[in-house]
């Protein structure tokens, strides 16, 4: 029996006739031989493509395009390029979509470049669908990038709206607190003026407290929250941290139960905003504990971490609360009543700084009424160096001075000259920086406070100009809402000697004006 | 991540004057291994990957960036800051000349000298202008491309079907030609094509040389003629060629019209 080989055509009509346009060019794309299909399959005859076409131009303008940058480099430098894709356009004008193999080979010293190209209208069909999908595929992904931008954007707008709004409120609280201090240093026996006085205090207080938490939070939020580390002892944080929560705890007549290691505990930390996040976790406790409840504070190491647990008697909170409690504005959703409820700052502020800390802070409660225990733990650092913590304020110079106030805040200047003329010193105010000049220039002070978002001309600009002329032992001190360091450095660069941020802690201005005696010294 | 690896720089020769070679629209660094080298011996040279292709940093590649070419303009100025010694002679191709354009507008201090090669400060004609393309051809070349990225992975990172007449190519280098991520290709060609700079070409300063192709279909003479007229300045060389990569295809008289011109600066 004969093989089906022998019956089969010769090569050259198996060339001519093969299932897929053949062609053979030099490497300028001239063609040099072409077979019956791809003739047919272009409409021209082999005579109008021999030697007087280059495979290039039987392409569109932008196959062209792609030819001379994609194809034609790399049949040169790779010798072969499989799959490409392109239109070819027929003699009578029609495109048909093509897929395109070639490879380049040498034939007597001499390079050519094989093509083979097979008509792929089904596969055309399909790639345009794919990539008419991609093309909504990527106007959605648009639109949804479109959408988180303005998301971003207003959250951004809602950081900044809280910023501002903290500042706004901070300075009317300024006169409000120092009013209260020249109430303190008047004696009243009224006792319903006495009460009076204490509740504004605290309510101040709270007032300064939260507007100071949500300045944090705006400050975290923009990414402007220092740290300024040192290695201090954690029980020595803790104590002062008691000290300032204590009135809170007090005012519900809790019970504070503390329990701090013997050993010193050290760990690197900014001492103030370690101290306040024991405040935070102390308030919180006192806030959500009924009145007469307990509090334990325990600061303890454990292996290679400084443990700090606030536990109480309180409220509790829901398991499925727990895990969004250290979130901003959680306590909203949360359902809670709203006497009880808050912002949520505290705690999201407490989780913010214990992280910058490279700490962590968990929550454990056993449900609503079983109280909750806070937990922060931080790495312990292992120095024999004792703790550099911020030293005691030296005991209080007192003596009287000559200082002039400078601030557009009426109520401002007028409280703390009240308050300064009731410990003896003697003051004169002025609302501007000009007559603030002038007013320094009379007066000679030996201190000016100064408010630095003056209208007009500015507190720097007018801490510049006394500086050229006063003598140099006079103090100098900026008053400022805002208090990036950076605000604190152009406030020394101006010619300040220190920097007090506002509502003025009057506490720390008696400190500043009782250490201007000893630069005078 | 340095600049150095972002744009996968390599110096290949010292020199006080630096010559940069940045590569065209779907290239990388290795289209000027035939004419970079010349110049090692005389200059530092440098040869870079813009970002989005050859060995570049693919994670650096940001759509907003480098939604137009002054992103890739500012890369420039980082590079030469980074890694150039004395002042630098920029040589472009295709879309880098406009690239290395905007740079010396940017920082001309930074600039001797500008050796573009296959210039064309807008491919679309509009009015009297000539760029050699419709919107519709343009529109066309990006379908073509849009078609042949989609099968990407086959199409141009196809196995090395082996050489043996060119052993050389056949190594890393040549594995990296057009080795681009398809989305990064896709949108690189938009921006490239759809670009137009001609109002720029006035901004000048920088001592310019124009190589044109004597038959390029990307740049027809007519841009190159339309680029010397508009560069106060400039030289324009013709060299005998067919393509769009004269400095691969003719790189002797491509070298030649560019050591004639910096010669010319006393280079």
């Amino acid at each position: 029996m004969d093989s089906p080989r022998l019956s089969l055509v010769a090569v050259a009509d198996a060339y001519a006739h093969a299932v897929c346009g053949l062609l053979t060019t030099t490497t300028d794309g001239t063609i040099v031989r072409v077979n019956a299909t791809f003739c047919r399959w272009s409409g021209y005859s082999a005579d109008e493509l021999l030697d007087r076409r280059r495979v290039q131009d039987l392409l569109t303008i932008g196959g062209k395009v792609f030819h001379q940058t994609h194809l034609a480099p790399l049949l040169q430098i790779q010798r072969s390029v499989a799959e490409v894709k392109l239109d070819v356009r027929r003699r009578d004008g029609r495109k048909i979509p093509m897929l395109i193999n070639a490879a380049r080979y040498v034939h007597n010293g001499i390079d050519y470049d094989d093509f083979a190209f097979v008509v792929v209208t089904d596969r055309h069909k399909y790639e345009h669908e794919l990539l008419l999908a991609r093309q909504k595929a990527e106007a959605a992904l648009e639109a949804q990038k479109a959408a988180e931008d303005a998301l971003r954007l207003a959250d951004r707008r809602k950081d900044e709206f809280l910023a501002t709004l903290a500042h706004e409120i901070r300075n009317p609280l300024a006169p409000l607190r120092t009013v209260i201090e020249v109430f303190r240093r008047k004696q009243f026996t009224d006792p319903q003026v006495l009460w009076s006085r204490d509740v504004l205090e605290r309510q101040v207080t709270q007032i300064a407290r939260l507007v100071e938490d949500l300045l944090e939070v705006s400050r975290i939020a923009e990414g402007k929250l220092e740290i300024r580390a040192a290695s201090v002892n954690l029980a020595t944080i803790a104590r002062e941290a008691v000290e300032t929560s204590r009135s809170i705890i007090d005012a519900s007549s809790h019970n504070l139960a503390i329990s701090l290691p013997d050993e010193p505990l050290v760990v690197s930390a900014d001492p103030m905003r370690l101290s306040q996040v024991i405040q935070n976790l102390l308030n919180n406790a006192a806030k959500y504990t009924p009145a007469g409840g307990s509090i334990w504070l325990n600061v303890c190491r454990e292996v290679d971490e400084a443990v700090i647990k606030v536990r109480d008697t309180g409220i509790g909170i829901a398991p499925d609360h727990l895990s969004s409690i250290f979130q901003i504005f959680s306590q909203i959703s949360a359902g809670l009543p709203h006497s009880q409820g808050g912002l949520g700052i505290g705690l999201s502020l407490v989780k913010a700084l214990v992280e910058r800390h490279g700490g962590t802070v968990a929550v454990q409660s056993a449900g609503t009424g079983h109280g909750s225990e806070f937990t922060v733990r931080l790495p312990v650092e292992n120095v024999l160096g004792t703790s550099n913590s911020v030293p005691p304020c030296a005991a209080t110079q007192h003596r009287a001075q000559r200082i002039v106030i400078i601030d557009d805040n009426e109520d401002t200047v007028t409280s703390l000259a009240m308050l300064l003329d009731l410990d003896g010193h003697e003051t004169r105010t002025a609302l501007d920086g000009l007559t603030g000049l002038a007013v320094v220039k009379e007066f000679v002070p030996e201190t000016v406070i100064l408010d630095i978002g003056l209208p007009g001309l500015d507190g720097y600009e007018v801490a510049v100009r006394i500086r050229e002329t006063a003598p140099p032992e006079m103090t100098l001190i900026a008053l400022t809402g805002w208090a990036q360091q950076h605000d604190m450095d152009s406030a020394i660069s101006a010619g300040f000697d220190f920097h007090l941020t506002k509502p003025v802690d009057y506490a720390k201005l008696v400190a500043i004006l009782a250490r201007s005696l000893t630069k005078e010294g | 991540m340095s600049i150095q690896s972002r744009n996968n720089v390599q110096i290949l020769g010292e020199g006080s004057v630096t010559m940069l070679f940045a590569h065209g629209f779907g290239c990388d660094l290795s289209m000027w291994r035939n004419f970079a080298p010349s110049f090692a011996s005389r200059y530092r040279t440098v040869v870079f990957d813009l970002v989005g292709g050859g060995q570049s940093d693919l994670s650096a590649y940001n759509r907003t960036k480098y939604g137009s070419l002054s992103g890739y303009a500012d890369d420039v100025i980082e590079i030469i800051e980074e890694c150039a010694k004395g002042p630098t002679i920029y040589v472009g191709h295709s879309v880098s000349t406009m690239i290395g354009m905007l740079a010396a507008i940017q920082r001309p201090d930074l600039f001797l000298a500008n050796v573009m090669i296959g210039p064309s400060p807008s491919f679309i004609d509009d009015g009297d202008y000539s760029g050699g393309f419709s919107r519709e051809d343009i529109d066309e070349l990006l379908g073509a491309l849009d078609s042949n990225y989609l099968g990407w992975s086959s199409t141009m990172a196809p196995a090395i079907m082996g050489s043996p007449e060119q052993p050389e190519l056949a190594d890393e280098l040549t594995n990296s030609f057009f080795r681009t991520d398809p989305e990064i290709a896709r949108h690189f060609a938009r921006v490239t094509f759809l670009a137009d700079h001609r109002g720029d070409l006035s901004s000048v300063t920088t001592p310019t040389l124009i190589v044109q192709s004597s038959d390029d279909l990307l740049a027809p003479l007519s841009v190159g003629e339309y680029m010397h007229r508009n560069i106060a300045g400039s030289s324009l060389s013709i060299v005998a060629n067919v393509g769009h990569c004269p400095h691969l295809s003719a790189p002797g008289p491509s070298k030649e019209a560019a050591e004639a011109f910096l010669g010319t600066l006393g280079y």
